[in-house]
């Protein structure tokens, strides 16, 4: 079995979320499956790969969704792919949020701008056996609401159980939620650290002040999850370029416990 | 595993005979260093000397190939491999062998190593509490005794390499065994002497390299990322994986170039030149021990020889152990 071979995908469709992100529905040639908080590689031919985690559930059967916001020569090229064009893919590879840790307890995700994909995903899955978790609860900030990624999906979300709150850095007329960085969310929301988890994904600064806001809530080292996205280039723990400290982020991750990395200098960088 | 004899003239009559089955190579004089030579049928060679230019490791990869299924070329036969070398192999079999394998690492390799007789000015085993002679991943080892060699088996493949050869090789004798004993002690005595006696003490190395981070200040000056070091290194591992015409390709990196650890959109989290001289120093003595059981340094010294900063790391190593 060579590690390195892809899988040919279909692109079925794909949906324009903002002016840089996309959503590509990719159905595999062969049965392929993840667990939520994997990531792939994804393949354009001739041009180079690039690291995405699906933010499609788990369970969803046939295709399934990565969400790529266009930040570089790979994603440029992403972004020209149109439907019935053909991509590759590895994986699934790396580490995923561990849900038997989460049964029981009250699940906060805490998202910002294009790191509400994995999060969507987790999100999807968490809502699929919700009955398995006391609560819900998705914290999201975006830039401007033009910069919301998902944005109609939010109202099925919460009709299926979630508990959503929404901020934006800068809001216009029409904006109706809260104004500022996702951290100003707890002023209007009550956590429950002693019985709860919480999930960060989002842009390094947001991941940084987002994790000190929960430690000063009360939230342990040990609660606390996070999706951090590093240069993985081969994606099964060879190449190097992923290191977190002494760790390789495609295979001793992407998700991490925030104890185990907490005192590595440079994470959030 | 009884040791045997090999004769100077029995050691050129087994390569001749192995040349059409084997793709050989031997480490060959030029003045004062050791290149890698292919063998031929008349190849003049010897197993005295010391560690090569390049490490052992591009026998196993290349430093840029395809991802294809390879023609099946013949099996390898690496002779005359140094204890740093064969030291090295074994991170990198633990990462390129292991969860999952990667099948483009070759595994049809004997390495026929051989004991130091010279050392370059660079060298450092022995101050790692390492021995300039092979102890581990090797099939065979050759020593330098009178008329021959005394020859070790390291593997069951190198086990199965002398049955199969039984008429090349006799049973050592004694005297040949403690020829072989004593030159490895006066030799190893002698590289030792040359680096001051120098053993060092690696246990809390985590602390002092961010204790002592000025060390790396002081001597990155003069470090431009050229990636010498990585390159030579016998047991530097990474690599960038692209997009070839029809295939992946892979190609050696390193992790002392900018752009190494650059992620979309920008973010870097080792701009900073001193951070990557730095970090290279703690993946090779604290990340790969904890992480692989294996460290990433073996004393050849190759890094030094190849700086184009003129950095010696051995001196810089010294300046971070011994600090208080």
């Amino acid at each position: 079995m060579d590690p390195y071979k892809t899988i040919n995908c279909k692109v079925i469709k794909i949906i324009e979320e903002t002016s840089l992100i996309k959503t590509f529905i990719l159905e595999p040639e062969k049965k392929f499956s993840f667990a939520t908080g994997q990531f792939i590689q994804l393949t354009m031919p001739k041009i180079g790969e690039s690291p995405f985690t699906p933010s499609s559930s788990q369970f969803a059967k046939g295709p399934f969704e990565v969400t790529i916001m266009k930040a570089g020569r790979v994603t440029e090229k992403l972004h020209e792919l149109k439907a019935n064009d053909t991509v590759g893919i590895r994986g699934p590879l790396g580490t995923s949020y561990p849900l038997s840790e989460f049964e029981g307890k009250e699940v906060l995700l805490l998202g910002g701008g294009v790191g509400m994909a994995p999060l969507r995903s987790l999100l999807l899955t968490l809502l699929y056996e919700k009955d398995k978790y006391n609560k819900i609860t998705l914290l999201y900030g975006a830039k401007n609401p033009a910069d919301i990624v998902y944005r109609d999906q939010f109202e099925s979300w919460k009709k299926r159980g979630a508990e959503i709150c929404r901020t934006v850095d800068a809001a216009d007329k029409d904006w109706k939620e809260k104004e500022g960085v996702v951290t100003c969310l707890f002023d209007d929301y009550s956590v429950n650290p002693k019985n709860g988890v919480a999930v960060v994904c989002g842009p390094p600064i947001m991941m940084k002040f987002g994790t000190f806001k929960l430690l000063e809530l009360g939230y342990a080292p040990e609660s606390i999850y996070l999706s951090m996205e590093k240069n993985m280039s081969c994606g099964i723990g060879k190449c190097g370029h992923c290191g977190v400290g002494k760790y390789f982020a495609c295979k001793d991750g992407p998700v991490f416990k925030y104890s185990l990395i907490k005192d590595i200098e440079g994470i959030w960088e | 595993m009884e040791q045997k004899f090999i004769s100077n003239e029995k050691v050129k009559a087994l390569t001749k005979k192995l040349i059409p089955d084997y793709e050989i190579f031997y480490p060959r004089r030029q003045e004062e260093s050791w290149d890698w030579a292919r063998m031929e049928a008349d190849s003049e060679f010897t197993f005295e000397g010391h560690r090569t230019v390049l490490p052992l490791k591009y026998f196993f990869y290349s430093p840029q190939e395809n991802l294809v299924e390879k023609k099946k070329d013949k099996p390898r036969i690496i002779f005359g491999a140094r204890g740093c070398d064969t030291k090295g192999l074994s991170l990198l079999k633990k990462i390129y062998l292991e969860d999952p394998e990667d099948p483009h690492f070759r595994k049809d390799i004997l390495v026929f190593s051989a004991d130091c007789t010279t050392y370059h000015p660079d060298c450092f085993c022995t101050v790692l509490g390492d021995q300039p002679w092979a102890t581990e991943n090797f099939d065979l080892n050759f020593s330098i005794v009178e008329n021959g060699y005394l020859v070790s088996v390291g593997s069951d493949a190198g086990a199965k390499f002398l049955k199969d050869h039984g008429g090349f090789f006799e049973s050592a004798r004694s005297e040949q065994e403690k020829s072989m004993s004593s030159h490895r002690t006066s030799f190893e005595e002698e590289l030792k002497k040359f680096n001051g006696n120098k053993v060092l003490d690696l246990k809390d190395l985590e602390s002092k390299i961010e204790k002592h981070s000025d060390v790396f200040k002081e001597y990155g000056k003069t470090c431009v990322s050229c990636s010498s070091c990585t390159n030579v290194c016998s047991s530097c591992f990474c690599f960038f994986l692209s997009e070839g015409d029809e295939n992946k390709i892979r190609y050696m990196d390193s992790c002392q170039l900018k752009s190494y650890a650059r992620v979309a959109g920008g973010a870097n989290p080792r701009e900073d030149l001193i951070e990557r001289f730095k970090h290279r120093f703690t993946c090779k003595f604290v990340y790969r021990p904890q992480m692989q059981g294996f460290g990433g340094c073996t004393g050849c010294g190759r890094c030094t020889a190849g700086c184009q900063g003129k950095i010696d790391f051995q001196e810089v190593l010294i300046k971070v152990a011994e600090a208080k």
